[in-house]
C-alpha cells in the first residue's frame, strides 16, 4: 500500500485504476460483442467515400498524442534539460497508455491486424508511408517500452541511456511527420494535399503531449493543486504552459492559414472548406481547443492558476480530436468518382460502435496509465 | 511485353449498365461492389440540362498510386500490366481505397446497400463473405489474384476478368468479342457492351486496335495530374472528357 | 412424366450439340491461336457447357448463351450468331442467373386454405401435387361446361411468347367455349402505336425498323436508349450509327423529362405531356409548306406549284395523291393552321426548335419517325399516334431502306391436330357464343375498336357487367398490380377462382387460389418468334440449362395437361398434342422446307443453334415503287394489289390520312366521344383529358433495368435502378427543385403524390431535367407481395394513383395522363 509522502506523488490507485479498468473491461466486451453479431456493418464507414471513420481518428489522435508526449520526454531523457525531469516519467507512462489505447482500438477496426504484423516488414513496400509508420510504429513501441522499465527500475531520467532517449525522441518525430505525410502526399485530395503536413502533425503531437502531461499530472495528484509539489507547479506553469502557448499559436497559425487558403481556394475537393466552418465541430477546435487555451497559457497571471491550468489543458486535448475528426473525415466528404449514386457531399457520423471504440480506448489507456503510476509508485516505494 | 489496356468510346456508350451488370454476374459481385460502374452527372437549368455518363472501370494505372500505398504490397501490378489484390496479404486497412483517384476499389464487409443482405441470404463458408448458387465456378477463382468471392476483411477491385485475359494466346494484339478465337478471353464489360463502346488490348503492341484509337481518336486519360498513368482511355470527339466536378453542380 | 420431357431434351440436346457447344479447355490444353483462328473455344473447365436460351427480361428475345459448369448456371452472353443480340446484352441479360436461383421462388404447386382474401390476409398455401392440381381446374373447368357458363373462365396472359404457350390459348378457348380465352395485354401495353397503323397503313402490329441505314430518327416518347424493344440490338444500332456510319445519324428525341434518349440525342424536347401530336402536325405543316414531302411516296400538284400555304385551302384536284389518301382534305381540314407557333404554345417548346425539327427531319433522307407510349397514353392517343406515322408517309420511309416496315412469321409446322376435327357441339354452338368478352372488348359498350382491354377486367367483373367470372387464369401478367388503379382489382379478385402460373410470388399469388409455378426460363423449353425487330422472319428457342430446380412445370404443358382433362373431343385433342415438346417438335418441321440461314432445318439444329432466320425482308418500296424481292435483289416490281395485300393492307391499298377504319366507325366514336363526324378519321389536335383532378402530370415511364418488371426482385436491379438521379435501392420521383419549393418540399425527402384513386408516399429527388409541371415516377416498385427484396424496397406504387383511363379508339390505357396532387410527406 502507498504511503503518501511530501516527495511522492500522492497517487490514488485503487478507485481511478479499478474505475478505469472496470469500464474499459464493460466497453471492450460490448464492442467485441457489437463487433461479433453486427459485423463490419458495425462500422458507419462506406464504399461511397468515408472509407476511414472515427475509429481511425481516435487511433491516429492516441498515437500522435503518444509520439507528444515522448518528444516532451525527450527534452529532459535525451537532452538532458534536468529542468523537466519531474514530468519526464510520466510523459512515458502517458506515451504507453496512449499508443496502447490507440492501437487496441486500430486492432479493432482493422481486419487483419495479425497479418499486419507479419505482412508489412516481410513485404518492404518501402514506398508507401503506412509501411513506415507500422514499422516506425513497431520499433517505437519497443523503445518506449525499454526507457519505460529503464526508469521504473528507478532510474532517475538523467540516467537513461541516452542513445535509447535519443532513439526515442527521433522515432517520435519520425512518427508524427510520416502520420503527416499519409495524408501529406495525396495529390488529388487537396484538403489533405501539402507538403507542411508533417510539420503540422510535429507540432500538433507536442501540443497534445504538453496538454496532457499539465492535464494528467493534476490527475496523478487526485485533482489537488495544493498536493502537487512547488517545483513541478513552477514547471507547468512556467516553461511547459509556455511551450503549450507557442505550440498552440503554432496550430492556430496553421490551422487558419489551411483554412482561409481553402476558403479561397477554388479546386475541386476544397468546397468542403464551406462546409467545414459551418460546422461547430471546426469552431471547438478553433476556439476551444485554440483561442482560450492561448489565452490562458500565454498570460502570466492566468497559466499560474492551476485550475486553470488543468481546464486549458483538457480544452487542448479535446479541441485537438475535433481538429483531428474534422481533418480526417471531411477531407472524405467529396466522394471521388461517384457521380448521382452518392450526394456532391457525404453524411457522416460516427456510429453507436464507434462511440463504444473510442471510450474503450480512452478507458483502456486511463487503465494502463493508472496502472503504471501505481506500479511505479509502489516498487519506489 | 503486353501491357493490358481498354479504350472506351464515349460517343458511343448508351449509359445503359450493361458492362456494370455482366462484371456482377461473371465475377460474382454484390450490390453496390460496382466493380464496373457507370457515373451519372446532370448539370443545367430546365430546359438545358446536360446529363452525361461515365463508364468507370479500374483505370489499372501504370503508376497505380494504390499499389504504392499498400503496407504490405497486397496490391500488386503484374508483369502484363494488371493492378491485382492478394487477399491472403491484404489487412482491410483501405489505404488503397484512400489513395485510388478513380473510386475503384470496394471494401465490402459494411452494410448492404440492398437489404436484405445477400450475404446471409447465401452464407458464406469461411474463405468466401458470401455463397451464391450462381458463383464463378471455383476453378477460376484465385486468392492471390482477388478473383472470385472474396473472404472477410480485404479489398476488391476490378481485374480486368484477369481469369480470362490471362489465358489468351500469347502475344494477341486485340482481345476482341467479335473474333471467335478471342471472344472467350475478352473482359466481360468489353464483350457485353452492346454498342461496342469497348475495346480491349496490347497498349504495347502497335498494330492493335486499342493503339490505333487512341492515336487515330486523340485518347485521353481521366485525371492526368494525379500521375497516375491510367491504361483506360476515353475517346470522346477529340475533346477531353469533361468530368463534371460536384462544384460545378453548385447553384451560382 | 414432365421430368421426361425435360430429361429427354436435355439428353437430345447434349447429344445433338456436341463438340460445337461444348467449350474446349483451357489452361495446360489451351488452344494455340496459330491453330484455330476462327474457332469457339473457351476459357473453361471440360465441364463447361453452353446452351442456347433467349432472355425473359423484355420482349426483344435476344439469344443468349448460358454457361453452365458442374450444374450450375454461373454466367449469360449474348449469342455471337444470333441477328438481335449478336453476342451482346444489355443490363438485364446477364441477371438471368438471379431470376434462375431466386431464393422466393414456389418451390411447387400450392393450394390456398384461406377463404378470405386481401392484402393483410395470409393466403396459407398448402403444397399440392400436380395431379391434384390439375385435376382440380379440369373438374371446375368441366363443371362450368356442364352448367353452360364455360364463358365465365378467363385466361389472362402478358408476355406470350410463342407457340406452344401463349399460342396455344386462342384453340383452348375454341375448344373450350369461352371469348374470354385469352385475353390479351396489349392494352396496357401500347396498342395505342398498333391500331394507330392499323387505322393509317392496315398493319395492326408494331413497326420493324432499318435503323441501320437510316439518316434521322424522330423520336416520340418511345426511349430509345432506356427501354425500347429490342433495347439490346437498338445500343447496338446506335453504336453503329452513331460512332460508325458516315453519315452519322442524327437524332431528335422528345419526352418529357431528359432521359438517356433525351441526353444521347443531337436535340431534346422536353414537350407537355400528351401533346406530341400537336408537334407532329406542325412538323407535317413545315414539310408541306416548305414542300419537303417525298414527291416519289406522297405525290405532287399536277403543275408541281406548291399550293400549301400557311391557313389557306387547297382545291384537292390539283394534287395528284400516290400511296397516300386524304393529304389535301387534311391539309384543308386541320394542318393548315397547324403552324410551329401554334405548336409551341400547345406544346410549350420554343418555335424555333419545332420548324428545325421539322426542316431536318424533312430534308434527310432516310428519315423515321418512331413512337410510343409517351406520346399515346393519352386520351387523344390514336390522333396523336396517326399524326407521327402520317410523318413517315409524308417522308417515304414506309418499308423504304433506312424506313419502317412489318414483321414476317416464321414457316413454322402445323401442330400434331388441327383443332377443327376436336370441336364438339357445345364448341360450335353452345350458350357461350351469346356473350361478350368480359373486357367489352369489340362490344359498342366497351371498346369497340380495341384488340384487348385487360384493364378492364377487374372493374367489369366487380361492377358484374357484362357478367361475374368464376375463374380467372393468369399466364405472366399481374394486373392486380401493373393496371390503373389496381386497388379496383383488389376487391374484385375476393369472388373469383383465381390460378396464377407465374414462378415467383406476386401480388396475384396473393389473391390465388392455387399456384401452378412455371419454369424460369432457363429451365424451358419453349419457342418464341421474333418481337418486330428487322422485317426477316426469325423464331428462337429455350433450351433448359438445367434440370428445373423445382417441381414446376412449363405453362404450355400446364395448358396441354388441363386440355388432356377436358371432357370430349377436347380432351382428344390434347392428348394428340400430348406435350409442349411435341408441339415444338412439329413447329420445327416447318424449317425442313425453309431451311434458315444459319442451316437449322430441324428441331436439332434449332436446338443447337436456338434461333432459325431467313433473311432478307422480301419487299422494299424504292422512290415510290414496290418491289418484291427476287432471290438476288429488290428486282421485281409490284402491282398496287400486291401491296395492297402485302403491304398497305388498308381498304385504299393507300397510306390513309384519311383513315377508312375511323370513317366506317364514324357513328360509334361520335356517340361515345363526342367527337366531329367531319374531321375525326383524320389525325386532328384534340385536346388530351387529364383525370386525376391534381395540378402536376404524374408520368411513369420504365428504365432500362426495368422492361416488364422482372427485375423488380433482383438485388443488382435495385442498386442500379434510375442512374440519373442516382436511384439505388429505390424509385425516386423526379422533381423540378422550383415546383418542389413551391410546395416546401426538400431534396431527398419523402412526399405525398395523391390523386382521385388513391394516394402514395414515395421519396424525390431534385432534378431540372424534369417538366416543372410534371413528376416522374418510375413504375417499378411498391410491391406489397413478391420477393424478399422486392418488398424491401421503400416508396409507393405508382399504379394506385394512377386513373383507369382508356383511349376509346385504341383502347390504350392512359397510363401517362393522370394529373396529382404533390405535399410533403
Amino acid at each position: 500500500m502507498a504511503t503518501v509522502t511530501s516527495l511522492r506523488p500522492q497517487f490514488k490507485a485503487s478507485p481511478y485504476l479499478i474505475g478505469a479498468g472496470i469500464l474499459f473491461i464493460v466497453t471492450f466486451i460490448y464492442a467485441v460483442y457489437l463487433k461479433v453479431t453486427l459485423g463490419y456493418a458495425a462500422f458507419n464507414t462506406t464504399n461511397y467515400g468515408v472509407f476511414w471513420g472515427f475509429p481511425i481518428v481516435v487511433y491516429d489522435y492516441f498515437l500522435l498524442t503518444s509520439v507528444g508526449l515522448a518528444l516532451v520526454a525527450a527534452v529532459p531523457l535525451a537532452l538532458g534539460v534536468r529542468a523537466l525531469d519531474p514530468i519526464a516519467k510520466r510523459c512515458v507512462w502517458l506515451a504507453i497508455a496512449a499508443l496502447v489505447g490507440g492501437v487496441a482500438i486500430l486492432f479493432m477496426e482493422l481486419a487483419h491486424p495479425l497479418r499486419a504484423l507479419w505482412a508489412t516488414p516481410l513485404n518492404l513496400q518501402t514506398a508507401s508511408p503506412l509501411f513506415w509508420k507500422i514499422l516506425c510504429v513497431g520499433a517505437y513501441t519497443i523503445v518506449l517500452v525499454l526507457t519505460a522499465l529503464a526508469l521504473a527500475r528507478g532510474a532517475r531520467p538523467g540516467e537513461v541511456p541516452r542513445p535509447l532517449a535519443i532513439l526515442l525522441g527521433l522515432l517520435a518525430l519520425a512518427i508524427a511527420a510520416i502520420a503527416g505525410s499519409v495524408y501529406g502526399m495525396l495529390v488529388f485530395r487537396p484538403f489533405w494535399y501539402g507538403g507542411e503536413l508533417p510539420v503540422v502533425f510535429i507540432i500538433e503531437s507536442v501540443m497534445g503531449g504538453l496538454a496532457f502531461v499539465i492535464f494528467f499530472t493534476y490527475v496523478a495528484y487526485g485533482m489537488a493543486p495544493d498536493t502537487v509539489p512547488q517545483g513541478t507547479r513552477e514547471l507547468l506553469a512556467g516553461p511547459l504552459g509556455v511551450a503549450l502557448a507557442v505550440a498552440v499559436l503554432l496550430h492556430l497559425l496553421f490551422t487558419l492559414a489551411r483554412t482561409v487558403t481553402g476558403l479561397w481556394s477554388y479546386g475541386e475537393g476544397m468546397q468542403v472548406w464551406q462546409y467545414t466552418v459551418s460546422q461547430p465541430l471546426y469552431w471547438l477546435g478553433l476556439i476551444g481547443g485554440g483561442v482560450v487555451p492561448l489565452v490562458v497559457f500565454a498570460t502570466p497571471t492566468l497559466r499560474t492558476q492551476p485550475w486553470l491550468q488543468i481546464v486549458g489543458g483538457f480544452l487542448v486535448a479535446v479541441g485537438l480530436l475535433a481538429s483531428r475528426y474534422e481533418f480526417l473525415i471531411n477531407g472524405q466528404l467529396v466522394p471521388p468518382f461517384k457521380g448521382s449514386w452518392a450526394p456532391s457531399l457525404l453524411e457522416y457520423a460516427p456510429s453507436q460502435f464507434e462511440w463504444v471504440l473510442f471510450f474503450m480506448g480512452v478507458f483502456l489507456a486511463n487503465t494502463i496509465y493508472a496502472g503504471l503510476e501505481s506500479w511505479s509508485s509502489t516498487r519506489q516505494e | 511485353m503486353t501491357k493490358w489496356g481498354m479504350v472506351i468510346d464515349l460517343e458511343k456508350c448508351t449509359g445503359c449498365q450493361a458492362c456494370t451488370t455482366a462484371c456482377a454476374m461473371e465475377n460474382s459481385r454484390l450490390p453496390g461492389e460496382a466493380w464496373q460502374d457507370v457515373l451519372f452527372y446532370h448539370e443545367g437549368r430546365y430546359p438545358n440540362v446536360k446529363v452525361s455518363w461515365l463508364p468507370r472501370p479500374c483505370m489499372h494505372c501504370e503508376n497505380p498510386s494504390c499499389v504504392a500505398v499498400c503496407p504490405t504490397k497486397a496490391t500488386y501490378k503484374t508483369e502484363d500490366g494488371v493492378v491485382l489484390v492478394d487477399w491472403d496479404k491484404c489487412i482491410g486497412c483501405k489505404y488503397c481505397m484512400i489513395a485510388c483517384p478513380y473510386g475503384v476499389r470496394f471494401y465490402m464487409d459494411e452494410k448492404p446497400v440492398v437489404q436484405p443482405d445477400l450475404r446471409e441470404v447465401f452464407p458464406g463458408d469461411g474463405d468466401r463473405i458470401w455463397n451464391p448458387p450462381y458463383r464463378m465456378p471455383d476453378h477460376l477463382a484465385d486468392r492471390k489474384k482477388g478473383i472470385g468471392i472474396q473472404p472477410k476483411g480485404v479489398v476488391s477491385k476490378c481485374t480486368f476478368c484477369y481469369h480470362k485475359i490471362s489465358k489468351a494466346p500469347k502475344g494477341v494484339a486485340d482481345l476482341d468479342e467479335d473474333d471467335p478465337a478471342t471472344r472467350e478471353y475478352t473482359p466481360a464489360c468489353v464483350r457485353v457492351c452492346p454498342p461496342k463502346a469497348r475495346y480491349f488490348g496490347d497498349l504495347d503492341n502497335p498494330n492493335s486496335k486499342v493503339s490505333q484509337l487512341i492515336a487515330d481518336k486523340r485518347g485521353v486519360r481521366l485525371k492526368e495530374e494525379t500521375g497516375n498513368k491510367p491504361q483506360v482511355y476515353y475517346l470522346a470527339g477529340g475533346a477531353a472528357p469533361v468530368v463534371p466536378g460536384e462544384r460545378s453542380q453548385e447553384r451560382g | 412424366m414432365e421430368a421426361g420431357i425435360a430429361g429427354t431434351s436435355r439428353r437430345r440436346f447434349l447429344a445433338a450439340t456436341g463438340a460445337g457447344s461444348v467449350l474446349a479447355a483451357v489452361g495446360p490444353r489451351l488452344v494455340d491461336d496459330s491453330t484455330s483462328p476462327g474457332t469457339a473455344q473457351a476459357q473453361a473447365a471440360p465441364s463447361t457447357k453452353i446452351v442456347k436460351n433467349i432472355c425473359h427480361q423484355c420482349p426483344a428475345r435476344c439469344g443468349i448463351d448460358v454457361y453452365v459448369t458442374d450444374g450450375r448456371v454461373h454466367a449469360i452472353y449474348g449469342t455471337p450468331d444470333h441477328p438481335i443480340s449478336n453476342g451482346k446484352l444489355c443490363p438485364k441479360g446477364p441477371l438471368g442467373i438471379y431470376v434462375l436461383y431466386d431464393p422466393d421462388r414456389w418451390k411447387g404447386p400450392m393450394r390456398r386454405t384461406n377463404p378470405k382474401k386481401g392484402r393483410e390476409e395470409d393466403p396459407k398455401f398448402v403444397p399440392v401435387s400436380w395431379d391434384e392440381a390439375l385435376q382440380m381446374v379440369a373438374d371446375r373447368l368441366n363443371a362450368l361446361r356442364e352448367r353452360g357458363e364455360s364463358h365465365r373462365f378467363a385466361i389472362l396472359y402478358g408476355r406470350g411468347w410463342g407457340a406452344s404457350c401463349a399460342g396455344l390459348l386462342g384453340t383452348f378457348g375454341k375448344l373450350y367455349g369461352s371469348p374470354n380465352i385469352p385475353i390479351g395485354h396489349s392494352s396496357m401495353c401500347s396498342d395505342g402505336s398498333i391500331i394507330a397503323k392499323k387505322a393509317t397503313d392496315g398493319n395492326a402490329g408494331y413497326n420493324a425498323h432499318d435503323y441501320r441505314n437510316t439518316n434521322y430518327i424522330l423520336m416520340f416518347g418511345c426511349g430509345f436508349l432506356d427501354a425500347f424493344r429490342p433495347y439490346n440490338n437498338n445500343m447496338q444500332v446506335w453504336g453503329y450509327i452513331r460512332g460508325q456510319k458516315s453519315p452519322k445519324t442524327r437524332v431528335t428525341a422528345v419526352d418529357v423529362h431528359m432521359n438517356t434518349t433525351l441526353a444521347a440525342a443531337d436535340r431534346a424536347l422536353l414537350i407537355k405531356p400528351g401533346t406530341d401530336g400537336a408537334l407532329a402536325l406542325a412538323i407535317a405543316h413545315v414539310i408541306l409548306t416548305e414542300g419537303l414531302w417525298e414527291r416519289s411516296f406522297v405525290g405532287d400538284f399536277i403543275d408541281k406549284e406548291n399550293r400549301f400555304k400557311t391557313g389557306q385551302t387547297v382545291d384537292p384536284t390539283t394534287f395528284e395523291e400516290k400511296w397516300v389518301k386524304g393529304l389535301v382534305e387534311w391539309w384543308n381540314i386541320e394542318l393548315k393552321d397547324r403552324t410551329p407557333a401554334w405548336a409551341a404554345k400547345v406544346t410549350t417548346l420554343r418555335e424555333r426548335d419545332i420548324v428545325a425539327t421539322a426542316r431536318e427531319f424533312g430534308r434527310t433522307r432516310p428519315a423515321m419517325a418512331i413512337m410510343e407510349r409517351g406520346a399515346h397514353a393519352h386520351s387523344n392517343g390514336i390522333y396523336n399516334a396517326m399524326a407521327i406515322h402520317t410523318l413517315n408517309a409524308l417522308v417515304g420511309s414506309l418499308f423504304a431502306e433506312g424506313g419502317l416496315m412489318y414483321q414476317m412469321p416464321p414457316p413454322y409446322g402445323s401442330l400434331p391436330a388441327n383443332a377443327d376435327d376436336y370441336m364438339d357441339d357445345y364448341a360450335k354452338n353452345g350458350p357461350w357464343k351469346q356473350y361478350p368478352r368480359i373486357d367489352l372488348k369489340g362490344h359498342p359498350d366497351g371498346y369497340l375498336l380495341a384488340n384487348n382491354m385487360m384493364q378492364e377486367v377487374g372493374p367489369n367483373h366487380l361492377a358484374g357487367k357484362p357478367y361475374k367470372l368464376d375463374t380467372i387464369m393468369f399466364y405472366l401478367t399481374n394486373p392486380i398490380w401493373t393496371a390503373p388503379n389496381g386497388q379496383v382489382w383488389e376487391r374484385a379478385l375476393q369472388d373469383v377462382f383465381v390460378i396464377d402460373t407465374s414462378p415467383f410470388p406476386s401480388e396475384t399469388s396473393h389473391f390465388a387460389d392455387l399456384i401452378l409455378p412455371d419454369h424460369t426460363y432457363l429451365e424451358r423449353l419453349q419457342d418464341a418468334p421474333t418481337y418486330p425487330f428487322e422485317g426477316y422472319p426469325l423464331t428462337q428457342l429455350r433450351v433448359p440449362a438445367v434440370k428445373p430446380l423445382y417441381d414446376t412445370k412449363y405453362f404450355g404443358d400446364t395448358l396441354i395437361e388441363i386440355g388432356k382433362r377436358i371432357k370430349g373431343p377436347m380432351g382428344e385433342y390434347y392428348k394428340k398434342l400430348e406435350s409442349a415438346e411435341n408441339v415444338i417438335r412439329h413447329l420445327a418441321k416447318g424449317f425442313e422446307k425453309n431451311p434458315g440461314d444459319n442451316g437449322v432445318d430441324s428441331f436439332e439444329k434449332w436446338v443447337e443453334k436456338g434461333v432459325w432466320y431467313k433473311k432478307p425482308y422480301l419487299w422494299r418500296q424504292i422512290r415510290g415503287e414496290f418491289y418484291e424481292w427476287d432471290g438476288k435483289g429488290y428486282n421485281k416490281p409490284m402491282t398496287p394489289e400486291e401491296v395492297k395485300a402485302k403491304l398497305l393492307k388498308t381498304p385504299s391499298g393507300k397510306f390513309e390520312i384519311r383513315s377508312s377504319l375511323l370513317e366506317a366507325n364514324a357513328d360509334w366514336i361520335a356517340a361515345k366521344t363526342g367527337r366531329n363526324k367531319a374531321n375525326l378519321m383524320f389525325p386532328i389536335w384534340e385536346e388530351p383529358k387529364h383525370p386525376g383532378g391534381g395540378d402536376l402530370y404524374l408520368v411513369t415511364p420504365k428504365q432500362a433495368l426495368h422492361a416488364e418488371g422482372r427485375g423488380h426482385n433482383i438485388p443488382m436491379v435495385i442498386a442500379h435502378f434510375q442512374p440519373i438521379v442516382g436511384g439505388r435501392g429505390e424509385a425516386f420521383a423526379e422533381i423540378h427543385p422550383e415546383t418542389a419549393r413551391e410546395r416546401g418540399i426538400k431534396d431527398r425527402s419523402w412526399i405525398k403524390i395523391r390523386s382521385s384513386v388513391g394516394e402514395i408516399r414515395v421519396r424525390c429527388r431534385y432534378y431540372e431535367g424534369v417538366r416543372p409541371d410534371t413528376i416522374v415516377l418510375p413504375m417499378e416498385w411498391g410491391h406489397w407481395r413478391g420477393g424478399r427484396w422486392s418488398m424491401a424496397v421503400p416508396g409507393g406504387h405508382s399504379g394506385e394513383c394512377t386513373v383507369n383511363q382508356s383511349d376509346r379508339i385504341t383502347g390504350q390505357c392512359n397510363y401517362y395522363t393522370t394529373k396529382v396532387f404533390v405535399e410533403p410527406a
